[in-house]
């Protein structure tokens, strides 16, 4: 599918909404020249839009498009087209790649493909350390000069307390945000699902949700001590939600997200699938209590979402369940897991996958007269079965045969068409 | 998957992946089937011609001497071929999936896997994907399921219905499939079941199973019909398990002044091989109590007990078709 630009454009009856402002409204909604506009010339083309919804475009803070070196599961052309069918104009890939991506030179080269990707823009997130070991700091100077839009060791846990604060301290005067996956690696050790009643029942190696927690509790302290800002992505549990909300509470430069799927799933669903290897994760998929407490607190505003995208090869996952390598897609179910967990509540949806990452990036994701045209559109009403990847490359989609709620029907980056499935 | 449009519409169970789920009356088939078929291993000639024609599959990812020989012999003593699939011979060493195995094995048209292997849930991989029966030798920590009938049977054979006894299991239940096996199959059957060991080994979240959780053999030993010692395997044990094989032996072996204190008619079980002096004395593991040598014996019979319900005639020709 190619982007395409009309200088012009009236989505005629669109229900829209702009979470950010807190505002909503229905009729014409017109974009002229990549913004949007009070009013379009009459030549405009009009996109028949009745029973759909506008908001702004999602951003992903944390996809894995392994480009380079794992190209059998991404690259940044499939990936910026997983992100545009999924809703989001954004996607911020990982550094977790071959060569790890841990000195600026390694992003020129990069950032001119990513200039030619026809879907959701890509930017990317620099090492915080070297080849993502958690022992030496990358060039994070150089990083962010070349143009990472954060810093992350992608699922990575850093585990050595001294590494993450200077990591923190040194990326402060930066301004990017740096993104954490907490954990405690001694603890989470050889566990492959949450240490709990099904771990027992299933006979796999647990998870304690306390790896999670006391990553969470490192994290905060040293946000706190450096005043660096941090972004804990797929916190899971409930006690580290609280934490987080405690953490903010006190004024602490923080925020979470945790994957869109993890409002659906749950440790059972490892038990019920007889060890589906699209479910082997890291972080696990945790029992119901936690569950509820992360739709309570995305529907709440206080975590948001990403689609924790990390698309993996046959080869990669037909294995023995331990022996799997961890990760999913999600990219293109994002949205809709989102929605079904919310059931329909698209405020929430739009605060949690467009606003509260975008905001984090720096960007005012907005609906109104004047902003840029970064939207998405969307029919909240459809249910339909997911599938596995259309667009990326990945065969890993754990939500694959599940009916969720609402669909992406075409989204739009500075005007530009970047995916459609009706006639736009 | 490969090999699944083969798959017969059958009712009857295809495979033996654990006990979990497992119903009361289907244990009781198989464990009366293993009582009935045991007269076989009695005879001068110790063969029958059931399962004449068929191939049995036995792959074996981890080392094991005991099992596997109880299995092979359970298969050609119903007069199966048998076929020894050695993680050690074979291409798996060069970096060959489970699937690119079973695949292969599946292009010799077996009627039956038995499988052992490190990681949960390998012989549940095949079973879906595979129109053979699949029987678990032993998964990762997960199950051992013929080890756990082999125990009902042996606990049968003394105690008559399982029913309201009461077992205790004693050692590393948290990373023992043979326990967790017998946890499921016993409360199945009715048997109440206490376990006792260190905190890191019987951790309370055990209770999610049914089973009570004690942390001294003292506090276990006096009111069980069944006293089930778990081999300690202290190279495979995870960092800062245990403290040291003499506080161990100490707090959880079974010696005779222990079990002076238990029921006269108490039976002691271990699946072997036992570490003498760790788990228990070696007066009590040669002692009147020990059972462990008739629960080899009953293994047998209950491999071909299983055998014969999965493959023998009753369960239909279709697989063959």
């Amino acid at each position: 599918m190619h982007a395409t630009a009309e200088r012009a454009v009236v989505l005629r009856g669109v229900r829209w909404i702009c979470p950010a402002s807190g505002r909503s409204g229905e009729g014409d909604l017109s974009i002229v020249d990549g913004r949007l506009a009070s009013q379009a010339p009459s030549h405009a083309k009009v996109v028949a839009a009745r029973g759909l919804v506008v908001m702004p475009h999602f951003v992903e803070l944390a996809a894995h498009l392994g480009d380079p070196g794992f190209l059998w599961r991404e690259d940044l052309t499939s990936g910026s087209a997983a992100g545009a069918a999924g809703g989001f104009g954004l996607v911020v890939a990982t550094p977790d790649t071959d060569p790890v991506i841990d000195r600026g030179a390694l992003l020129g080269d990069l950032q001119v493909r990513a200039g030619g990707v026809t879907g959701a823009e890509v930017r990317f997130a620099g090492a915080l350390t070297i080849g993502l070991d958690g022992v030496e700091l990358a060039e994070i100077g150089s990083l962010v000069d070349a143009g990472a839009v954060a810093l992350s060791d992608g699922g990575r846990a850093i585990a050595d307390g001294l590494v993450l604060r200077r990591a923190l301290d040194y990326a402060r005067p930066f301004g990017v945000p740096v993104l954490l996956r907490p954990g405690e690696p001694v603890l989470e050790a050889d566990g492959v699902v949450h240490e709990g009643a099904v771990a027992l029942e299933v006979g796999l190696r647990g998870i304690p949700a306390a790896a999670e927690e006391i990553g969470v509790a490192r994290a905060v302290a040293l946000a706190r001590q450096t005043g660096a800002r941090v972004h804990l992505h797929s916190i899971t549990t409930a006690q580290s939600v609280a934490q987080v909300r405690e953490a903010r509470r006190q004024g602490v430069l923080l925020s979470a997200s945790t994957a869109a799927r993890a409002l659906l799933l749950t440790d059972a669903d490892v038990d019920r699938s007889d060890y589906d290897t699209s479910l082997r994760l890291t972080p696990p998929l945790r029992p119901e209590a936690d569950r509820l407490a992360l739709v309570e607190a995305v529907r709440a505003g206080d975590v948001c979402l990403t689609s924790a995208h990390f698309p993996l090869s046959r080869v990669e996952k037909e294995h023995e369940f331990e022996r799997a390598m961890p990760g999913a897609a999600g990219l293109e179910t994002a949205f809709s897991a989102a929605l079904t967990a919310l059931e329909g509540d698209l405020v929430a949806v739009a605060r949690a996958l467009a606003v509260g990452p975008g905001q984090l990036l720096g960007r005012q994701p907005r609906i109104e007269d004047g902003a840029k045209a970064n939207l998405v559109l969307v029919d909240p009403n459809s249910a339909a079965e997911a599938t596995q990847p259309q667009h990326s490359r990945g065969v890993n989609e754990p939500l694959a045969g599940r009916v969720l709620r609402g669909r992406v029907m075409a989204t739009m980056v500075a005007g530009r068409w970047v995916h459609f499935s009706i006639d736009v | 998957m490969p090999g699944a449009e083969r798959r017969p519409a059958r009712r009857r169970r295809k495979d033996m992946l654990g006990l979990r789920g497992v119903t009361r009356e289907e244990i009781t088939q198989i464990l009366e089937t293993a009582a009935r078929i045991r007269a076989v291993n009695r005879r001068k000639v110790k063969k029958v011609p059931t399962l004449r024609g068929r191939t049995v599959v036995s792959a074996f990812f981890e080392n094991s001497t005991r099992t596997r020989m109880s299995f092979d012999l359970a298969a050609k003593r119903l007069s199966a071929d048998v076929l020894g699939f050695s993680a050690s011979s074979s291409s798996t060493r060069k970096g060959e999936t489970l699937m690119d195995t079973a695949r292969n094995i599946d292009a010799w048209r077996p009627d039956a896997l038995i499988i052992r292997h490190p990681c949960a849930g390998a012989p549940h991989m095949l079973a879906k994907a595979f129109p053979w029966s699949v029987i678990n030798a032993g998964d990762g920590i997960h199950e051992h399921p013929t080890q756990a009938l082999l125990d009902m049977l042996t606990m049968r054979d003394h105690l008559g219905e399982l029913d309201g006894k009461r077992v205790a299991i004693v050692g590393d239940v948290l990373h023992s499939r043979v326990a967790r096996s017998n946890i499921f199959g016993l409360r199945t059957m009715g048997a109440q079941v206490v376990v006792a060991g260190p905190g890191t080994m019987c951790p309370r979240k055990l209770e999610s199973l049914g089973v009570e959780v004690r942390h001294r053999i003292d506090e276990v030993v006096e009111d069980v019909d069944v006293i089930m010692m778990l081999r300690i395997q202290r190279e495979r044990l995870g960092r800062a398990m245990m403290t040291g094989v003499a506080e161990y032996a100490g707090l959880y072996g079974l010696d005779t002044d222990r079990l002076a204190r238990a029921r006269p008619d108490v039976l002691v079980m271990h699946p072997g091989p036992i570490n003498r002096g760790v788990e228990m004395t070696p007066d009590v593991a040669d002692g009147d109590r020990s059972v462990v040598l008739e629960q080899v014996s009953n293994g047998l019979a209950v491999r071909m007990a299983l055998l014969y319900l999965l493959l023998g005639e009753e369960s239909g020709d279709a697989r063959n078709g």
